[in-house]
């Protein structure tokens, strides 16, 4: 006990223990906090790239169940849950078949006792199966299913089958060999050929339904057209169009024939030879029923579909797309009632799924069977295939996205009724079988218009502005300019786009010739002032401070702009004149003027407002960064020049712009990616329509307008959705790009400075 | 900080003199003051625009022959420009706001100066604010009570309208109690009972004299609120147009009366005043195309303030990790090079990757396991204010992360040496010495995090702002803070009102008050910010270490 008062306690020296455990604590907290931010930001890029990635993925298929259908099945249906199978032989029966136990019954049909079933067909859309008799009469009956919950919390699928009326043919003689259903829900039309040879003769029935004021209506027959005399030619495929309005039919001279139905009759509008003078070995159309897949000898298979050649020509086939052949045989077919997915097979027992849109494959292989007979179910969740002997098999198939695909965001696509392949992007229509136009390029293009003609304006403007800041302008400004320039960055942008789409966008409507007039006059007036201003007297430019120059060159600006101004309605009366289309005078009207002139629209929220009023977004973040690199510029270099004699405009041409001129590239790629993703002014001011034109007077659609527009109503986890996720990618991509190349040669820059 | 870089000043300067060039200074200097023009031009019109959208204007009593028919028409004169008619001829047109949508249709009217045979301004002319219509301008003729009237030549005319006025504005206040308040705290209980059935935990019995206690309660309260809106509606107001027409209303719809043509000067000022705090505390009416902000406000406020208390935290550790902690090699260059990036990857971005991750997976995570019973409505898997504020976080993190790293590299090698010598251990050093002399520069990171924070717009639209919120994010209603809410912005505002709104002619004034006010919390927080950054570099330039 005495010692410790001799010399002082050694623990005393000794850190407490509860500092050092808590700076361990700290330091083991503040790095997982440092990581977990850094991953975070990493977590954006995974995130909303792992909402694109199933849209590159094909179709998984897989077996699903099997049962035995009687043999020799004419005709194949699903029910829309792909539970239970139907086939129909040609009789008075219709065989249901339930997958998963594998229990069959059979429904009767009402009328078809005494009938000799010679020829039958199947359009999925309706579920209604077409027949023809040996002695010429023409019927169908409708398969439909119901579902109801059963006692085990299950659901049962309960079918019902509906005949429907017999019509007896008044052309031609001998039996019905071939027979097309297609129906509106209004109209229908049945495409009939009797006999064989050259003695076949084909028919087109229009039949019509009477509606009563209660229940259901009364099927009449509207007329009955004997078309044998326009095909020219023995008829060997019919296909009724789902419209009800046309049908297809192939001849034996390899030509087919297109016929309309209307008011006034049935027309032959268009003969088309697919496969020069071979005839197609099948022949169907696609949901929608604009688009028919033709297979050729050797399986080329062709996607023809209804468009119009020029603006005001009539709607006739053409040839839109091919894909890769089948082999010989006559391939199974079955169309998708979803979307234009179909499923094909070739000659050796292979099935494929296709896309009609992108033209892609989307799934491809073995089904075990030889396949005689398929049908897709209407959810376009199964697909069913049997052979000849009645072996059925289920596939389960699931393709959320069948429209996507590299083709179809990045490539030109051929879509229906277009009349050629385009870039387009339309993301939903108004009926059920519209066709989605999701490419990328369009809303790519979008972007990079409004950057470049927002950089056009900002560049030239935040580049002067920053060299002068550097180079000349005194101290005591440049600390109030400085952070002027940083407060316009943080501009909220939809003031900003507000300002554009509702205040100036009016006001530079009429006034395009002075905006103009104003651009030219600009610039050559302040070249002008300084050209007179040093041939004035060395005593009077004595008067004022080297620097000065940004408040002397004021009032010539103002007089420029309002020379401009004034200017702008006399050069429209000397320049823009052009014919009024209402009165027949002359008129001088920019505004009109220029679409008779380029061609091309006049809107009022185009580009030139866009360009402008981005530049309120632009010019500061390239003014700062463009300052910053010129102002780090080495003193000892600008110094050495102006000591050597060089003028001051010298000094910054030679040493200043180059020596700062990567720092001066960073500033505009920083620029570009500001301007880019810049999502409020691009809504507000650019009409939103995408189109592909660099028409300085009219508008666009960029990716990020596109995503904040569109992105609140697309339901979660669709195509549209990640579409829009993949617009989100781009953006991404395209901004990291530009930002990293920036700050790479940033740090170059900052390296090189510091060496000299 | 550099010597000002002058070239050509100073006393051996004669290349100042030169001719030699010239012309492109001056080219240079008209690119910085277009610069410089511009941006205070933006300013001075917002600000005049905005200013002028609060200032009570005269009405005109108009009088025109067209036609050789004469029509009288008054209001106030809004707009003045020039219009090309199809003959080529230049027009001066004047746009008159004559306000009256139920009796008149179009509340905007376009004239021709030349059509106009005489103005005047009667003093007589009364702008009445109403909850329904939007403003009508009218001469007052009397009001009706009951089987007494009051005409407008009564000098009890203006006490009895100031009294009606007076009452209309406490009925509102009961009405909306009782309808916002009372009836949605039973309906709520109603709407629990249903849920607590549905779930199992309340018997069916139990419920049932429950719910009938409930439903009585819900119906007392009705007959009360229609108590109130007879009473509302008891006082007419009689009116008549400057053509002739009558106006006939309750006075319960009546807001406020001015006369502006009666009023001077300091009149005007004070209900420019008047306007501006209705504007500030009142709820938008009419498609926001009338009333106040207050909810968009409360909306900013509170979002701004929920990110900041995100970003704070998570972007200083970041900070100090990259800058105190790290070992300085590749990796954390690489790593701020992304910050950097991060900084410039596009705002909608942010909001489509919070759509994706904090809405879709975390939201919907957390109603799988909290709020599995109310599924399939959502509840935290639809975008609201904490997913919104939490985007934003996002979004300014490496706005902070660059300016406190900053901050901390400023802090002087000296000072840290000493703090270490003394025996300090390293959190001790960061703790007691680095931050608090870097605190003011990580201030200003906040502040200019929370300034972009409040102008950004772009993702919002996708995790949480609606044109119309029904309830606050944060109210009287337990559990009073609602994260899950969606909320009004104001920068949404400016966008919905001026593109979405059913007449925007009508909603300008209002987009370029809101956009005034939103200007002005950026500008503001933006000073604040450079001032402080000021303030510190004049404090390190001045120590002497």
């Amino acid at each position: 006990m005495q010692e410790t008062f001799d010399a002082p306690d050694p623990r005393r020296f000794e850190v407490s223990r509860a500092t050092l455990w808590f700076d361990r604590l700290m330091g083991w907290l503040i790095r997982c906090g440092g990581i977990a931010v850094i991953l975070a930001v990493f977590g954006i890029l995974y995130f909303v790239a792992k909402e694109v990635v199933p849209l590159f993925r094909g179709a998984t298929v897989a077996e699903a169940g099997s049962a035995q259908l009687p043999p020799d099945a004419k005709v194949l249906g699903v029910d829309e849950w792909g539970t239970t199978a139907f086939s129909y032989h040609g009789g008075s029966t219709v065989h249901f078949t339930e997958i998963a136990t594998g229990t069959r019954h059979e429904h009767s049909l009402a009328g078809f006792e005494d009938a000799d079933i010679t020829a039958c067909s199947f359009d999925p859309v309706r579920a209604r199966v077409a027949v023809g008799t040996a002695n010429g009469r023409v019927g169908s009956f409708v398969v439909r299913f119901e579902r109801k919950a059963d006692d085990s919390g299950g659901f049962e699928v309960v079918p019902r089958v509906e005949s429907e009326p017999w019509f007896r043919l008044e052309h031609g003689s001998g039996s019905v060999t071939a027979v097309s259903d297609g129906d509106s829900g209004a109209t229908r039309l049945v495409a009939v050929k009797r006999g064989e040879g050259a003695s076949a003769n084909v028919a087109i029935l229009r039949l019509g339904m009477k509606r009563g004021l209660v229940g259901k209506g009364k099927l009449t027959l509207l007329g009955e057209h004997d078309v044998t005399p326009l095909l020219g030619s023995e008829a060997r495929l019919l296909r009724a169009s789902q419209n009800g309005m046309a049908a297809l039919i192939a001849c034996a001279d390899g030509g087919v024939r297109y016929l309309l139905a209307d008011a006034g009759g049935v027309s032959l509008r268009q003969t088309f030879e697919p496969f020069a003078d071979s005839v197609p070995l099948s022949m169907d159309f696609l949901f929608g029923g604009v688009s028919a897949i033709l297979t050729g000898p050797g399986g080329i298979q062709e996607q023809w579909s209804l468009f119009r050649g020029s603006e005001d020509a009539e709607r006739l086939f053409g040839r839109t797309k091919s894909f890769p052949a089948l082999g010989d045989a006559v391939p199974v077919f079955a169309a998708s009632q979803r979307n234009r997915t179909f499923l094909t097979s070739d000659d050796d027992g292979g099935v494929a799924l296709r896309h009609s849109t992108s033209g892609d494959t989307r799934w491809e292989g073995e089904v075990g069977i030889d396949p005689a007979l398929a049908v897709m179910d209407a959810k376009g969740e199964h697909f069913l295939v049997a052979d000849a002997r009645g072996g059925l098999r289920r596939f389960h198939v699931h393709d959320p996205h069948p429209e996507a695909g590299w083709r179809a965001f990045f490539g030109k696509v051929w879509y229906e009724g277009g009349s050629g392949p385009v870039w387009q992007w339309q993301s939903t229509g108004g009926s059920d079988d519209f066709e989605p136009k999701f490419s990328m390029m369009p809303l790519i293009f979008g972007s990079l218009k409004g950057t470049a003609y927002a950089m056009l304006f900002s560049v030239p403007v935040a580049l002067l502005a920053a060299v002068f800041s550097a180079a000349f302008l005194p101290q005591e400004f440049k600390r109030v300019i400085k952070p002027l320039m940083e407060i316009m960055a943080s501009l909220p942008s939809v003031v900003l786009g507000f300002l554009a789409g509702l205040w100036l966008a009016p006001i530079l409507e009429t006034r395009v010739p002075s905006v103009l007039a104003i651009l030219v006059l600009l610039p050559l007036t302040a070249l002008a002032a300084g050209f007179l201003w040093c041939r004035l007297p060395i005593r009077v430019r004595n008067r004022i401070a080297p620097g000065s120059e940004w408040w002397l060159v004021l009032p010539v600006l103002a007089l420029a702009g309002w020379t401009g101004w004034i200017a702008g309605p006399l050069v429209e009366s000397w320049c823009f004149t052009c014919t009024d289309p209402a009165t027949g005078g002359t008129i001088a009207d920019f505004r009109l003027w220029w679409p008779q002139a380029t061609g091309t629209a006049f809107e009022q929220r185009n580009s030139l407002v866009l360009g402008f009023m981005m530049g309120f977004a632009v010019i500061p973040v390239i003014f700062t960064i463009a300052e910053d690199a010129l102002s780090n510029v080495p003193r000892s270099l600008t110094s050495a020049a102006a000591a050597l004699g060089a003028s001051r405009w010298h000094v910054v041409r030679t040493i200043l712009l180059p020596v700062a001129s990567a720092g001066i590239f960073s500033a505009l790629m920083i620029g570009f990616g500001r301007a880019v993703g810049e999502t409020m002014i691009m809504v507000m001011a650019t009409g939103n329509t995408p189109i592909t034109e660099w028409n300085l007077f009219n508008g666009m659609r960029t990716l990020s307008a596109n995503i904040a527009v569109e992105l609140p109503e697309a339901s979660v986890g669709s195509t549209h959705y990640r579409a829009l996720f993949l617009g989100a990618v781009v953006l991404f991509a395209m901004t990291f790009v530009m930002n990293t190349a920036a700050e790479l040669l940033r740090q170059r820059l900052r390296e090189r400075n510091r060496i000299v | 900080m550099d010597a000002p870089h002058h070239i050509g000043a100073g006393p051996f300067a004669t290349t100042g003199r030169s001719r030699q060039g010239e012309p492109w200074v001056w080219l240079t200097a008209a690119g910085l003051t277009l610069g410089v023009l511009m941006a205070l031009g933006l300013f001075v019109l917002i600000l005049v625009k905005g200013a002028a959208s609060f200032w009570p204007r005269s009405v005109e009593r108009i009088e025109i022959r067209q036609d050789s028919a004469t029509t009288v028409i008054a209001g106030i004169i809004t707009q003045e420009n020039e219009r090309r008619a199809t003959d080529g001829t230049l027009h001066q047109q004047i746009q008159i706001f004559r306000g009256n949508r139920d009796l008149s249709g179009e509340a905007f009217v376009y004239l021709d100066r030349k059509d106009i045979t005489a103005t005047t301004r009667p003093e007589s002319m009364l702008v009445l604010e109403r909850l329904e219509y939007g403003p009508a301008i009218v001469e007052a003729v009397a009001l009706e009570t009951g089987g007494t009237r009051v005409a407008a030549e009564d000098p009890a005319f203006a006490n009895e309208l100031e009294r009606l006025l007076d009452e209309g504005r406490r009925l509102r206040k009961q009405l909306l109690r009782v309808e916002r308040r009372d009836i949605g705290a039973v309906s709520r209980e109603l709407e629990e009972l249903d849920r607590a059935q549905r779930g199992g935990t309340v018997a069916t019995q139990e419920a049932a004299p429950r719910r009938v206690a409930l439903e009585a309660r819900f119906e007392k309260l009705r007959a009360e609120a229609l108590r109130i809106r007879s009473q509302l509606s008891a006082a007419t107001f009689v009116g008549v147009t400057a053509d002739d027409r009558e106006l006939r209303m309750a006075t319960g719809d009546l807001l406020d009366v001015f006369a502006p043509n009666q009023a001077g000067w300091t009149g005007r000022l004070g209900e420019t005043l008047r306007r501006v705090w209705k504007f500030l505390v009142e709820n938008p009416r009419e498609a926001n195309t009338e009333g106040g902000v207050f909810p968009a406000i409360f909306g900013t406020v509170v979002m701004t303030l929920v990110m900041s208390l995100f970003v704070t935290p998570f972007g200083v550790i970041a900070a100090i990790y990259l800058r105190e902690y790290a070992r300085q090699g590749l990796l954390v260059r690489i790593v701020r090079v992304c910050v950097n990036n991060l900084a410039g990857v596009p705002s909608i971005v942010f909001g489509v990757f919070g759509l994706a991750f904090f809405v879709y997976f975390v939201g919907g995570f957390v109603d799988r396991s909290l709020y599995a019973d109310r599924l399939p409505t959502p509840t935290f898997g639809t975008p609201g204010i904490l997913w919104a504020s939490l985007t934003l976080a996002l979004l300014t993190l490496p706005v902070l992360i660059v300016a406190t790293e900053e901050a901390l590299g400023a802090v002087p090698r000296g000072v840290r040496e000493a703090a270490l010598a003394c025996g300090a251990s390293k959190w001790q050093m960061i703790q007691r010495v680095v931050l608090p002399a870097s605190l003011p520069g990580i201030l200003t990171g906040i502040i200019l995090a929370m300034a972009r924070g409040a102008g950004e717009v772009a993702p919002l639209m996708l995790v949480g702002v609606v044109k119309l919120a029904p309830s606050l994010p944060v109210d009287t209603i337990a559990p009073f803070i609602h994260p899950e809410r969606k909320f009004m912005h104001l920068g949404f505002h400016i966008y919905d009102l001026g593109f979405q709104s059913p007449d925007a002619e009508a909603a300008k004034p209002m987009v370029f008050a809101t956009a005034l006010l939103l200007i002005l919390v950026v500008v503001i927080l933006n000073l604040a910010a450079i001032l402080i950054r000021n303030r510190i570099r004049k404090r390190f330039a001045t120590s002497s270490f």
